[in-house]
Formats: C-alpha cells, sequence, structure tokens
C-alpha cells in the first residue's frame, strides 16, 4: 500500500524553525512504522531518527505517531495510516527536538537518578527469593527506557514516569536495604502514585503493570 | 583533549560489566554508539549457563562446549568461561537481577541446545535485557562517565601501542582525540552484513573492522552461526529458550524432522546441526511454500507460554500475527552471531599491546566453530569481567602511553581529507546499493550450505564492490545526528569484514561446526584443527593458521 508520511524537519544549523516534510512510500499493511521511516530516510538520508533492534526491546524510536507517543518498531503501518493513507510522525512531547525525529534524551537519564535506581543490597539477603515475588519485579524490570511515558503523562510529583517504574520495582525488591523508604525518595503522594500505577499498562509500551505495592 | 585510564568502547553486557569491574581501581569511561540501555545484548532471550547445582558439574559444562565447538574451542579458555560462571550469576543475583525461580527459591534453570543438563539461568525470556539494565543501573551507581552516540572512527597506535582513539559525537557532529592506558572493546558482531539476520540495525561490526585496520589479529571469521529460529520474512529471533522449554520443530508434512538428523537430542541439538536440518527439510521440498518450516508451541498450553515466554509470544502475535499458544509459527533460519573476532588471552588482550576486547567482539576462543545457546551471554559477563579486571591492573602499573602529536594530526587529517569531495564518479551509485549487494551476497553463497565455486565468485563480486565504495563520497554536511554518515562508515567496515569471512571460508577445505562445504562435507583434523588467522595486509586480508589449545578433550566424532 501507499502511504504518506508526514515528518517533523529541523536542522538547528540551518532552520530557524520546524517543518513539516511529505514522503511517499510503498509499504505492506503488516510493515512497521519504521519500516517506512527506513524507506523515507533512502530518500532523503539527511532524515534523522534513532533505531537499532526493531523488535521492541531497545526503545529507540520512540516518536509521536498521529499525536500518539509510541515505538515505530511496535506500530504496523496498517494501525498508523487511516483511511486517507497518512500518518504524522513528530518528535516525542515534553522533549527538546535536537534534529528532525531525534530528541535530547540527557535530561530524562538523569531523571532516573533521583530515585537511586539501583540494588543497595542488604548484607543478611539470604539468596533465595520466592517465585511469585522474582515475577513481581520481573514485570517492571522489562522496562525497556524508551521514554513514551515520560512523553505521555505529565510527571507526578517531582520524579519522571520511568524513574517511578524503576523506583516502584526496587521497592519490591526484598534484596533491596532501602525497601519501603523508597516510596517517601520518590516524593509522590500516595494517591497520584496509585493513579500513576493504574494509567500506566495503557500508556507503556510494554503493558507494564506494577503489582504488589501497599500504599 | 579528554583522558581516561581505561576507555571502554560499547556499552552492552560486556562493556559495562567491563566497567564495573575496572572501576574499582581505574578511571573508567564508556564509549557507546548507542545509549547503553539500546545495546543489542538486550535482545537476547534465552538464558546464562552456569552450574548452580550438584547434579550438574563444571567438568560436564566444558565438554558439553569443547564438543559443540566442533573442537575448534581452546579449552583453557573454556575452562575459565564454566568455572567463572557461577560466581558472575551469584554476582549479577547480589546486584538485583530478577532471575526466574525454582519453587525452592532458588535460580530456575532451563535446557538449551547441545547441553546435558538444564543448565541456563534465565528470567522468562527477557534475560539480557533485564541484565542489562541491572548493570547500567549499577554504572549510575558507581558514577561511570559515559559517552553515548559517540562512534569510534579510529585506534590511535603508536610505536606499536594503543595510546587512544579517535571518536566522533553525533550530537555535536565533532571529532575528539581521547587519550587511555587501555582500550576495551566489546562493539559486538556484525550481524547486519548478512541480508537476513536477528541482529538491530547497530550491529555492523565496527570494532572489529577497526581493529583490523589498526593490525590486530582476528581469527575465525569464517565461522558464522545461523540461529535455526527467527520469524520467517522479518527474522526476528525466536528464543532457544521456545525449544528448551519443550517446542518442537515440524515439516509441511506436521513431521518432527529432527529425528532424521539427531535421534537424541531432537529440537535441542546444536544450532549449526537444526540450521542444517531446516534448509535440508526446504530443500527436499518439505517445507511451507518451499521456504519455512513450523515452530510449535501450541502442546505446551497457553499457561507456560505466558509465563516463560512472553517476549517470544509477543514478537511472534505483533510481527508474525500468530499467537504460538494456538498455532504454529512459521520459522526460516538467518545470521544470528560471529564466532570469530578480535583473538584474545583469556584476560582478552589482543596481539595489539593496549588493547583488549571482550564479548561478540572477542574470539578468545569458547565458542571454536559452532556456540552453544547460552554461552555467550555468560561469555559477556565472564570475559567483561576478567578484561576490566586486567585493564585496571595494567592501568595502574603502566605510565601514559606517548602519543606524539604527528599521530592525533595524522588520524585527524585522515578524517577531514575523507570530506575533501570529487570522488564520486558514477552519479547513481549509493552505500545502499553497495551494501544491498554485498548482504545479498553474504547470505546467499556464504550462508549455512557453503561450495568453493561460490565462495571465489562472492570474494571476486566483494572486491569489486570495494572499489565502488572507494569512488563514493562521504555525506558531506557537518550537521547532528548524520546517520547517512554513518551508514557510510558502517557499510565500510561491513565490506572489510566479509572479505574475511568469505575469504576464509573459501580457505577452510573442511566442514566443522557452522562452516559446512558441500564439496568438501568432512572435518578435517590432520588438516584443518587450526585457527584462521586473518591480518590486514596491502591487497586484502592475508591469513595464517594458528594452533587449538587442547588441554583434556582430544578430537572425537561429534553426534547428537
Amino acid at each position: 500500500m501507499k502511504v504518506v508520511l508526514n515528518i517533523s524537519r529541523f536542522n538547528p544549523e540551518v532552520d530557524q524553525q520546524r517543518y513539516f516534510q511529505e514522503f511517499s512510500v510503498s509499504v505492506e499493511g503488516h510493515h512497521t512504522v519504521l519500516d517506512a521511516m527506513l524507506q523515507a530516510w533512502r530518500q532523503e538520508p539527511g532524515l534523522s531518527f534513532r533505531r537499532s533492534c526493531r523488535s521492541t526491546i531497545c526503545g529507540s524510536c520512540a516518536v509521536s505517531i498521529n499525536g500518539t507517543p509510541g515505538l515505530a518498531c511496535q506500530t504496523l503501518i496498517r494501525d498508523a495510516a487511516g483511511a486517507d493513507g497518512r500518518v504524522i510522525l513528530e518528535p516525542l512531547p515534553h522533549f527538546r527536538q535536537l534534529k528532525d525525529l531525534v530528541v535530547d534524551l540527557e535530561p530524562f537519564f538523569e531523571s532516573l537518578k533521583a530515585v537511586l535506581p539501583w540494588v543497595v543490597t542488604r548484607e543478611d539477603y539470604s539468596g533465595r527469593m520466592a517465585p511469585e515475588v522474582s515475577r513481581q519485579l520481573e514485570v517492571p524490570a522489562t522496562c525497556i527506557l524508551c521514554g513514551v511515558c515520560d512523553a505521555a503523562m505529565d510527571a507526578p510529583g517531582e520524579a519522571a514516569p520511568a524513574a517511578l517504574v524503576k523506583g516502584l520495582r526496587l521497592t519490591l525488591d526484598p534484596r533491596d536495604a532501602l525497601g519501603e523508604h523508597r516510596l517517601a525518595l520518590m516524593k509522590v503522594p500516595p494517591d497520584i502514585l496509585k493513579l500513576f500505577i493504574k494509567n500506566l499498562p495503557d500508556r507503556c509500551p510494554k503493558g507494564i503493570a506494577v503489582q504488589g505495592i501497599k500504599l | 583533549m579528554i583522558m581516561h585510564e581505561v576507555l571502554i568502547v560499547g556499552g552492552g553486557l560486556a562493556g559495562l560489566m567491563a566497567a564495573l569491574s575496572a572501576a574499582e581501581k581505574a578511571d573508567v569511561a564508556v564509549l557507546s554508539k548507542l545509549y547503553p540501555t539500546r545495546s543489542h545484548s538486550g535482545a537476547a532471550q534465552g538464558g546464562f549457563n552456569a552450574v548452580m547445582g550438584e547434579e550438574d558439574s563444571v567438568e560436564a559444562h566444558i565438554f558439553d562446549t569443547v564438543k559443540g565447538s566442533d573442537y575448534l574451542g581452546d579449552q583453557d579458555a573454556i575452562e575459565v568461561l564454566c568455572s567463572d560462571g557461577p560466581e558472575v550469576i551469584l554476582e549479577l543475583e547480589r546486584l538485583g537481577v530478577p532471575w526466574t525461580r525454582s519453587p525452592g527459591g532458588g535460580i530456575a534453570q532451563r535446557p538449551l541446545g547441545g547441553a546435558g543438563f538444564p543448565r541456563a539461568c534465565f528470567a522468562a525470556d527477557f534475560s539480557g535485557h533485564v541484565v542489562l539494565h541491572i548493570l547500567y543501573e549499577q554504572a549510575l551507581r558507581r558514577r561511570i562517565k559515559i559517552y553515548p552516540e559517540w562512534r569510534l572512527i579510529e585506534l590511535l597506535v603508536e610505536d606499536g601501542r594503543v595510546a587512544g582513539v579517535l571518536a566522533y559525537d553525533l550530537a555535536r557532529a565533532k571529532t575528539e582525540v581521547i587519550r587511555s592506558k587501555v582500550v576495551v572493546l566489546a562493539t559486538g558482531g556484525y550481524g547486519r552484513a548478512f541480508a537476513k539476520t536477528t541482529n538491530a540495525i547497530a550491529n555492523t561490526g565496527d570494532g572489529m573492522a577497526i581493529a583490523y585496520r589498526a593490525g590486530a589479529v582476528l581469527a575465525d571469521m569464517e565461522f558464522v552461526q545461523f540461529h535455526p529460529t527467527t520469524l520467517y520474512g522479518t527474522n526476528i529471533l525466536i528464543s532457544e529458550a521456545a525449544r528448551g522449554e519443550g517446542g518442537y520443530l515440524r515439516n509441511a508434512g506436521g513431521t518432527r524432522f529432527m529425528a532424521d538428523y539427531a535421534p537424541q537430542k531432537m529440537e535441542l541439538a546444536p544450532r549449526d546441526l537444526v540450521s542444517r536440518a531446516i534448509f535440508r527439510e526446504i530443500k527436499e521440498g518439505r517445507g511451507y511454500e518451499g521456504k519455512y518450516v513450523h515452530l510449535d508451541l501450541t502442546h505446551l498450553g497457553e499457561a507456560l507460554v505466558a509465563e516463560r515466554l512472553p517476549q517470544v509470544r509477543d514478537l511472534s502475535m505483533r510481527y508474525a500475527g500468530v499467537d504460538p499458544a494456538v498455532a504454529p509459527m512459521p520459522i526460516e533460519p538467518a545470521q544470528h552471531y560471529s564466532m570469530g573476532g578480535v583473538r584474545t588471552g583469556v584476560w582478552g588482550e589482543s596481539s595489539l599491546p593496549g588493547l583488549l576486547a571482550a564479548g561478540e567482539v572477542a574470539n578468545v576462543s569458547v565458542h571454536g566453530a559452532n556456540r552453544l545457546g547460552g554461552n555467550s551471554l555468560l561469555e559477556t559477563v565472564v570475559f567483561g569481567r576478567r578484561a576490566g579486571r586486567r585493564a585496571a591492573e595494567l592501568a595502574g602499573k603502566e605510565p601514559w602511553p606517548v602519543l606524539s602529536k604527528t599521530t592525533a594530526a595524522r588520524s585527524l587529517e585522515s578524517w577531514s581529507s575523507m570530506f575533501s569531495g570529487g570522488k564520486q564518479i558514477v552519479q547513481e551509485d549509493s552505500t545502499f546499493l553497495i551494501r544491498e549487494a554485498a548482504t545479498s551476497i553474504m547470505t546467499s553463497q556464504v550462508g549455512v550450505f557453503r561450495v568453493g565455486d561460490e565462495l571465489a565468485d562472492a570474494v571476486e563480486k566483494l572486491k569489486e564492490l570495494k572499489k565502488r565504495y572507494k569512488k563514493l563520497d562521504p555525506p558531506r554536511d557537518a550537521q547532528p545526528f548524520n546517520y547517512a554518515l554513518m551508514e557510510y562508515l558502517e557499510t565500510g567496515y561491513i565490506l572489510d569484514l566479509c572479505e574475511i569471512i568469505a575469504g576464509g571460508a573459501l580457505r577452510r577445505t573442511e566442514s566443522r561446526g557452522a562452516h559446512y562445504r558441500l564439496d568438501y562435507p568432512r572435518r578435517d583434523d590432520l588438516n584443518w584443527l587450526g585457527h584462521t588467522l586473518a591480518r590486514r595486509g596491502e591487497n586484502g586480508p592475508e591469513f595464517s593458521s594458528g594452533p587449538v589449545k587442547i588441554t583434556r578433550y582430544q578430537p572425537q566424532e561429534r553426534g547428537y
């Protein structure tokens, strides 16, 4: 099928402001938006966007697709292109556009540090963990740090959404010496945190559902 | 000028593990072409082999690995891999890896191919991903300096010793000289040298090619692993864990054809054997549409698929439109892993002083002619840790190596002269066309089944492509995030590596592990029980042979 990608362009070296450029590409319905973007790139090698794994595990290709943040490699063309066969691609909202669809990720990765995103191993940890506890950790551990939740939600409190996912996982980890003190570290009121946990599966490309947090 | 005692290039499992262990004693930085959490280690699904219980033994792990390697693996390195394994798994456990647990609370293990015991520690089918992110967390904790989206351009060699690198920052579109006492390469493999590959777009063999250009010895590059089960068409990886959890391979007649090829191990035979079996079935008319076979999980039940293989299920549903809990997946083999790489010793030391390497970029060699599933993740953390330790040790006792102004200036000049222009004689040629031609040649003529005249033809065609490449003008725009320029550089790396892979495959007139010659279908220990060494020469790679380290297992016939 023929699809028109309408892509936000901006080169800080020459452009005063962003503008849109249309690319006509020919793809199959089961191809992804990333496949279509790679075709556009062949037409215009100066077009910039991040990509790598093309299988929803690296988190590089997060962009705004028709106004909704998502992964280009996860979104099938037949779902993205409406009856008019058009797809609008813009940089992630709430992130600074550096060049075309590439955004500044430094503040995002920096924001993780606020929750001390690492296990502080307890001295008395036995080395054993019940399978159901490990499973609770595994689900938030599948976070790919793509930035889509940060782009899709206004940050509750001071911590950014992806940092909260890390913080919540660590709260559940029986190895961690900080344990429930981590909830205080996140500086988010309990009712807002509850709402965040409730909304997360719908906004997260990996559908992460955090379970087992007592608020 | 930027200076770091130890510079790690690559932010995947091997690179981060090296950084964490070196940071205990030295000033360390990680330079990575992607943000570290985007590294392709994260796509590894199946698990980390290690002997964790009394019923299994390190001895058995060593033997399985030696046999899996078709006796080309260096047994001293394999002993290190298998002996260090359990300790590293427990170290990762303390750092926060959410391993899947057995009912008693210990680390659960699953069977993978070519192993005599369920030996792979895993986290559902996100094993590489969770460990990558845990190591990244620890790198934040240790405040390790990271240069994300910086590319290695050149290793700077002074008097035969690596004294730093020329690097390129994609965001600022600027080159920088970085001085270091030790450089550790952990840049992964070159999957994108093949048209059909499971590998990420970033996997273009940069580190391997740059080390080769700097004079380091590469080894066993003709040994390329083709993963048996990738989704038909997209070649997205479907983990060996799917067979480890009990999945069947079936041909178009519904028969579990592995019974004809590996009656004992069946679907859990080593990958080289299973990939050949699948292609034979297809060639002999027993594939679906003459193109693929089925990987069938439908008898496992939805609960097990959901719990143990959630990612496999998601990938298959999204990219093949098939829910593996209710219908079989269409699969075909595709390039997956490089057994070859920068030749190193058991501490990561390459043939170039000042340069270490670990992980897929290296050839230590624990995989020999064929890698077993679950051994590459183990290799990244075991040898990443060792390379980091050795790097810190060297940094502690050695003075800063001299990096003369002329060496740095020559490197910068060669970078800028690349853009001087006027080379492109054939205007309509492009890196896209050249890369497509090279990668198609690799998949069709240097694949699972190889034969002398096709390999010779591939070598000739690759030479022609290199000539065309040299006539191209690189994209000149000084703009941030210049992916066209990266594509140009990566195509150069791929062409260098293709030449070595195809040349080595043509030279080796025997069949061993993943290297299968239809015109020489037998293993020939008399003439070929040796490593292929490749050095850069005036007119392409110069090949020679090196001995294999055999400590306790003499070569035997390899049956499964």
